[in-house]
């Protein structure tokens, strides 16, 4: 097989050509055959981020990310029910990890090699929503300590990492895609455990009501700031 | 959220009782001496008689006086000797103050994230990988309890741990947590997985050899933080170090944990210097460790202190210890 290689000719056989030669009668026998082909790629270029705005994308993401992480260390000395401590002990780890790809994606993205953790609010109302949801401290605000997370700030961000993986150019940017598939999967997960955990928390018509003012207050404050991106409408939301 | 809690403010659902840290505190520092540490512990009665009332460790207290710690932490696990109280509660009382060490690993680690924001990235990473292990870690030592017939809260919990290892500076704060507490778990693991092996407990052998090995991988962790946050500052590397070899006296327990021959601890020498500690460190933590008071001394002060408490109460003595 390597011998016609090594002796650099096009190899001709009983059943045709095998390697291109210079002039255009000195095609191989392939029929144009690539993967692409099987199945079909329906794939198009062109997405609606170019690499700086996806940049900035994944540096507001992994902000988000990064914040969610360590207020969540710091609830774990301060939430008194066992099982709560120790399922969210889990999602500090996974959550960390989340910021970790999406900051190992940014030196990717032309960001400078020390940009893998740089994380960047969208805007100041961003930041201070984050700051509300890292704001309750005392052991008996566990119902508020979750709602903030489990079901405000994690199902915008699955949301808005969906929205990112169906607009940006599906090829060009498709690592990116399939680090949100990666962090969207385990952000489920830890969306339906919370839920769970303040399902059983909230065995009161009053400790429901606290969870539903909690999350009505902070997905307020969430719309007004636009979001993870900053960009968040109504109608987008 | 503020930064930096008091370990006052560890919180717990409603079976579990504070101890005070006091207690410990004084035993850290006991004399080589009986008649001081009798009459240290007579000091502390009241005290200690508060703190067990209502849980398990009163029946302890009842038995052998204000000393209980002393006939049943002090004393090395011994798959033979299971005629006593003392004896019989020993791997109860001992699983359930890992379960609480745990626990407060798990707050201490997670406060690291809290306190330290602007600590470096693979910090935190270290820090949320050993978040989810103490979290392991805490739903291993309650399964663990149940298998040795206890249960959460039937002693009280000493939040000694989080006080004494969470310093402010983060390069204290691992060489106390990850050095420190985590080179203790090490010694403590090791001579659980000894005892179950002897006692053929093949379920709790194989669950604590797994846990010996996240603690080595934190201890490593504390080696390279200390290193990196003291780098190129002497001083805040001698703070980490002398701040390191006071919470290994606190936690040596007036010699029980130390490589004395009386020692109901070991210092797990092999797998500490797989985790990273230098001979040199470990032959350091043998002097810090071994210098309380010895095993004869303490069972000597818990015997009086036994006689004088059923004098007082009217109580006749166990057989033997
Ligand atoms: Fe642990
Ligand atoms: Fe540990």
């Amino acid at each position: 097989m390597s011998e016609g290689k090594s002796e650099g000719k096009s190899q001709v056989t009983a059943k045709g050509r095998m390697y291109p030669g210079m002039s255009q009668d000195e095609r191989t026998v392939f029929e144009p055959y690539s993967a692409f082909d099987i199945p079909a790629d329906l794939r198009t270029l062109h997405g609606r981020y170019d690499v700086v705005s996806t940049a900035l994308r994944v540096r507001n993401f992994r902000y988000a990310e990064e914040w969610m992480m360590m207020m969540m260390g710091g609830w774990l000395a301060t939430i008194p029910e066992l099982p709560a401590k120790t399922g969210l002990a889990k999602v500090v780890w996974e959550t960390a990890q989340a910021a970790d790809i999406l900051g190992k994606r940014l030196p990717e993205l032309r960001c400078g090699r020390k940009a893998a953790t740089a994380s960047e609010s969208a805007n100041k109302g961003f930041a201070d929503f984050i700051e509300a949801v890292s704001e309750p401290e005392s052991p008996d605000l566990t119902i508020e300590k979750l709602t903030g997370i489990f079901d405000v700030l994690k199902p915008h961000l699955i949301q808005v990492y969906e929205k990112t993986g169906r607009e940006t150019d599906q090829i060009c940017d498709a690592p990116t895609i399939e680090l949100l598939e990666d962090i969207v999967r385990k952000a489920r997960r830890h969306v339906s455990w919370g839920k769970e955990v303040l399902d059983r928390l909230c065995d009161t018509d009053a400790k429901r009501q606290r969870r539903q003012q909690r999350s009505s207050q902070l997905r307020a404050q969430l719309e007004v700031c636009g979001g993870v991106t900053g960009e968040l409408t109504t109608a987008s939301a | 959220m503020k930064r930096f809690i008091q370990h006052e403010e560890l919180a717990r659902d409603s079976r579990f009782i504070r101890q005070t840290n006091a207690v410990a505190t004084v035993l850290a520092s006991l004399p080589d001496d009986v008649d001081k540490v009798v009459a240290v512990f007579e000091q502390l009665d009241p005290m200690i008689a508060q703190s067990v009332i209502g849980t398990a460790a009163e029946a302890l207290y009842d038995e052998y006086g204000p000393a209980f710690g002393l006939i049943t932490l002090n004393e090395p696990l011994d798959p033979n000797q299971t005629e006593t109280l003392g004896a019989r509660m020993r791997l109860v009382l001992r699983m359930h103050g890992i379960f609480a060490g745990e626990l407060q690993a798990l707050e201490g680690a997670g406060r690291s994230l809290w306190d330290f924001p602007d600590a470096p990235w693979e910090f935190k990473m270290n820090m949320a990988r050993q978040c989810w292990d103490e979290a392991r870690h805490v739903q291993i030592f309650e399964k663990l309890l149940h298998h040795v017939g206890g249960e959460i809260g039937m002693f009280p919990e000493a939040t000694f741990l989080f006080e004494c290892a969470c310093a402010d500076d983060p390069a204290q704060r691992v060489a106390g947590v990850n050095r420190a507490l985590e080179g203790l778990a090490c010694d403590v693991f090791r001579d659980m997985i000894k005892f179950a092996t002897e006692t053929q407990d093949d379920l709790m052998r194989q669950s604590i050899d797994y846990v010996l090995a996240d603690e080595l991988t934190h201890v490593r962790f504390g080696s390279e933080w200390v290193k990196e946050f003291t780098k190129d500052d002497p001083e805040r590397f001698k703070a980490a170090r002398d701040f390191q070899r006071e919470v290994d006296k606190q936690f040596s327990f007036g010699g029980a944990r130390s490589a004395r021959e009386d020692a109901a601890i070991p210092i797990a020498w092999d797998d500490r210097l797989e985790a990273g500690f230098t001979e040199e460190e470990l032959n350091e933590l043998s002097e810090v460790s071994g210098g309380g008071p010895s095993r004869q001394t303490l069972r000597k002060a818990a015997e009086i202190l036994g006689e004088r408490h059923r004098a007082k109460t009217g109580r006749v003595a166990e057989v033997a210890q």
